[in-house]
């Protein structure tokens, strides 16, 4: 095994370096998991409560495409709801944590050209990324031991918490073995960010589809493979197995694909560009453009795909709705809302959580030209702080509406194709589009942080992951009711269910610009700074 | 005329370290001023309070007549810079980027351009990421170079350059001199300095140790002086101004201040001179000489120069 030469002491290094960015990921995803599932226990005392929350949620095709397909729900108990609310996003935290450690820790190095230096050393070929597959790993079976040890304390059946966990950190897994093998592919870690992360998209959309329409593509899907252990359920342990198979297949793509190719480089070709730039290097917004373009066409083309996704089973909700008496009750209670309208409204809100992880990268843009030290040659030029920042800014500002606007016109758009609706494209773009304000104060947060410091800027990260909490968790962790109030999403009408209200979108535009402004006039007054 | 820098008594902290410790530099119009120090003695701070990308927490700072911090963009149009560390966008081109970072600026002289692109053997279509560190410094060369600024700020331009191209970049630099150009180099290739510079400031832990034309800084130091006599050169050591005096038979070294050189070759020439060679210090040497006692401690032989005569 010399290739592996070094391991343990490369280990030992993202150990040291990561000594609080590795607890900081595993307990605070286990926190809210675990927090999840405690919660459930009072909520839910008895048979008959279980039975009326699987009455109510059954064939609910929002809570398919959003949490699962429902294992057990025919005799259910305790468990199987825990699996119906937390399990999917428990899936995507582990995968999101495995996709950006193994990154950081493989493609990430080599661009900033220190795997280099370890590689000169007594350190075999592929002991950087096994190094940081088996620190991941780790980290992946920690997150669910700790979830399964708490459970079974809670009092949950021991047989299901083991496949409950097993699922968890066998999909942790495969993103781990596959954010490996990714970049190894791509040509630097960005590009081995996205192609993952447009991965874990693709898994979570499979899956749904594939529940909602109850065929194969489930099995396509790691997080499918997760959800098929059936925990609580009549667990079946085969699909962990098939986890482990394909993360050692992957792990081992990632070897074979390291040997095909040179330190530095990517498997994807790089072809010689322009030897002259066109006339947008003359402003820099026209640079911002072109360093930014490229992300803004990928996660339209993501969330188009996605909108598309649900507005191609917008049909199915009414049917299934109809076979839910008891739904229907509560809808009807509730106003009458149209029940189709009320599974897009949550769809278009799920597109803008996604939509701010956009909005945040590409405001951050100026942090990560600045810590680069790209930012110093512009800047040396004739170019103001001030005119070079709001470049970037402004094209993220509407970098984010391209965005929220795809993710609309992909639902609007596949839905008119299976309505015969027409009209549903710019009824749906509109709701999805009322989104932005909400959105772009996350952005403004960012910005608002980048003025004061450079480190400080990535806690806007922490700002998207409270938005996430309080939106899919705040009622589950039973969070007071104020604390949805700190989440902008939480003012936005829920469009298309919901009336237009024009003043919170108003008041949530204002509040982004201010924090822009404030962002922006401490970074004119404060030292550039590197790294 | 006014000078293009002017810094006097800057200071600079981060946190608990001083970077700058009451620094001066003064740059003429018109000159090649050599910029020299140990890693981490301030150039590259003292660099960036000039351009305004950092504040200093106290001193002066002139650029071009103007406050570098409050008149930043105005001021940039009349200079270029190019970076220690050339960061440059990884999905970019060679040549997109000499675009970007000249376009800033109102465009770049086409001709110009491509002449030095030429004259660097600069391959503008592959992408910066692809670039080793020399080709990195080439792009920043080439645009700072190929703009029309009248004053150059480059801060160790030609570390990573190989003979041949630090040979291009030496007739660069001449060529903007004579274009009435004022450039402003840090460097740690004293033999380059020594080419170009018509001023150098020299500075430590964060202040100024000297500063001057070449021949002043000599004048403040030794001369070295190695001369066969007929009679015995011992007494020699007697003499004021007179170190390191080795003697071998007939055969003297040593090391003279400049103000006693005077003394010593009236000494000699009483010996009986049958060979005399002289030369005046390398710019090596008075750099060594600066740090003399730095490199002493950490045991670098031979450059203390206590006088304490020979083993």
């Amino acid at each position: 095994m010399r290739t592996l030469t070094g391991l343990w002491r490369l280990v030992r290094l993202i150990l040291r370096r990561d000594r609080v960015r590795l607890p900081v990921w595993v307990l605070g995803l286990a926190a809210v998991v675990i927090g999840s599932g405690a919660s459930l226990v009072p909520l839910y005392p008895e048979q008959a409560d279980i039975q009326q929350y699987v009455d109510l949620f059954g064939d609910n095709p929002a809570l398919i495409a959003f949490a699962g397909p429902g294992y057990g729900f025919d005799n259910p108990n305790l468990g199987v709801i825990l699996v119906n609310e937390t399990q999917l996003w428990a899936c995507i935290g582990i995968a999101l944590m495995s996709i950006f450690l193994v990154n950081r820790h493989t493609r990430a190095e080599e661009d900033a050209e220190r795997t280099e230096v370890l590689r000169s050393s007594i350190v075999g070929r592929h002991a950087p990324t096994a190094a940081a597959v088996v620190v991941v790993a780790a980290a992946n079976v920690v997150f669910a031991a700790l979830c399964g040890i708490a459970f079974v304390a809670l009092g949950y059946g021991a047989t299901g918490t083991l496949a409950y966990a097993a699922g968890l950190a066998g999909c942790g897994l495969v993103f781990t073995g596959l954010t490996a093998a990714l970049a190894q592919l791509a040509g630097s870690s960005r590009a081995t960010l996205g192609l993952a992360t447009a991965v874990l998209g693709l898994a979570f959309v499979l899956r749904a589809v594939g529940d909602i329409t109850g065929n194969v593509l489930r099995w396509l899907s790691p997080i499918g493979w997760a959800q098929g252990v059936r925990a609580y359920a009549g667990e079946q342990w085969w699909p962990v197995a098939l986890c482990l198979a394909a993360t050692l297949l992957a792990v081992a793509a990632a070897f074979w694909l390291a040997t095909r190719r040179d330190l530095g480089s990517g498997i994807l070709p790089q072809r010689p560009g322009p030897a002259r730039a066109g006339t947008w290097a003359r402003s820099p917004i026209g640079l911002a453009v072109r360093l930014q373009r490229a992300t803004i066409v990928a996660w339209m083309a993501g969330l188009a795909l996605m909108g598309g996704v649900y507005g191609s089973i917008g049909e199915d909700v009414e049917e299934m709705i109809e076979d839910n008496e008891a739904f229907a009750d509560v809808l009807a209670q509730m106003g009458g809302a149209d029940v189709t309208d009320s599974f897009f409204a949550t769809a278009v809100s799920m597109q803008a959580v996604l939509a701010a992880g956009f909005a945040i990268s590409a405001a951050l843009r100026i942090r990560s030209e600045e810590a680069a030290g790209r930012v110093e040659p512009i800047l040396a030029g004739p170019v103001g702080r001030w005119r070079w920042a709001w470049s970037h800014l402004l094209v993220a500002a509407v970098g984010t509406v391209l965005v929220v606007a795809a993710g609309g016109v992909g639902v609007g758009a596949s839905y008119a194709a299976v309505s015969g609706d027409a009209s549903q494209v710019l009824r749906l773009t509109g709701a999805a589009l009322a989104t932005v304000p909400a959105v772009l104060v996350l952005a403004g947060v960012a910005v608002a942080l980048f003025g004061a410091s450079l480190r400080l800027s990535l806690v806007a990260w922490a700002g998207l992951g409270v938005v996430v909490l309080v939106e899919l968790f705040g009622e589950l962790l039973r969070l007071p009711s104020w604390s949805r109030v700190v989440s902008p999403l939480h003012h936005v009408p829920g469009l298309p269910a919901e009336d237009l209200r024009a003043v919170p979108l108003l008041v949530l535009t204002v509040i982004a610009v201010a924090l822009t402004a404030v962002g922006l006039a401490r970074f004119r007054s404060r030292d550039l700074q590197v790294g | 005329m006014a000078p293009v820098i002017r810094c006097s008594s800057l200071v600079k902290s981060f946190g608990s370290t001083r970077a700058l410790d009451g620094l001066d530099l003064e740059v003429a119009p018109g000159e090649v001023h050599g910029f020299l120090g140990p890693n981490g003695a301030g150039k590259t701070v003292t660099m960036r309070i000039v351009l305004g990308l950092l504040r200093a927490d106290a001193g002066e700072v002139t650029l071009l007549g103007g406050d570098p911090w409050r008149d930043a963009v105005a001021l940039h149009r009349r200079l270029a810079y190019v970076p220690g560390d050339t960061n440059l966008w990884p999905n970019l081109t060679g040549g997109e980027i000499i675009d970007v970072l000249g376009g800033l600026r109102g465009g770049l002289d086409g001709t110009r351009r491509a002449a030095l692109v030429d004259r660097f053997d600069l391959d503008p279509r592959k992408k910066a990421r692809t670039y080793s560190k020399g080709n990195r410094q080439k792009v920043a060369l080439v645009a700072a170079l190929a703009s029309d600024a009248e004053l150059l700020v480059l801060d160790e331009p030609t570390s990573g350059l190989d003979p041949l191209m630090e040979a291009v970049f030496q007739d660069c630099i001449l060529d903007a001199r004579a274009e009435g150009r004022t450039v402003l180099l840090s460097s740690h290739i004293l033999a380059e300095v020594e080419k170009l510079c018509d001023r150098v400031t020299i500075i430590r832990q964060g202040a100024t140790v000297q500063t001057g034309t070449l021949d002043e800084l000599r004048h403040l130091t030794r001369t070295t002086v190695t001369a066969e006599v007929r009679e015995s050169p011992e007494a020699l050591g007697d003499l004021a101004g007179v170190h390191d005096l080795v003697v071998d038979g007939h055969r003297a070294s040593f090391d003279v201040d400049s103000d006693h050189l005077d003394e010593a070759i009236s000494r000699l020439a009483a010996l009986g001179v049958t060979s005399l060679t002289s030369h005046p210090p390398t710019l090596e040497e008075l750099f060594l000489r600066h740090y003399g006692d730095e490199l002493a401690d950490i045991g670098v032989a031979g450059t203390a120069a206590p006088d304490d005569g020979r083993p």
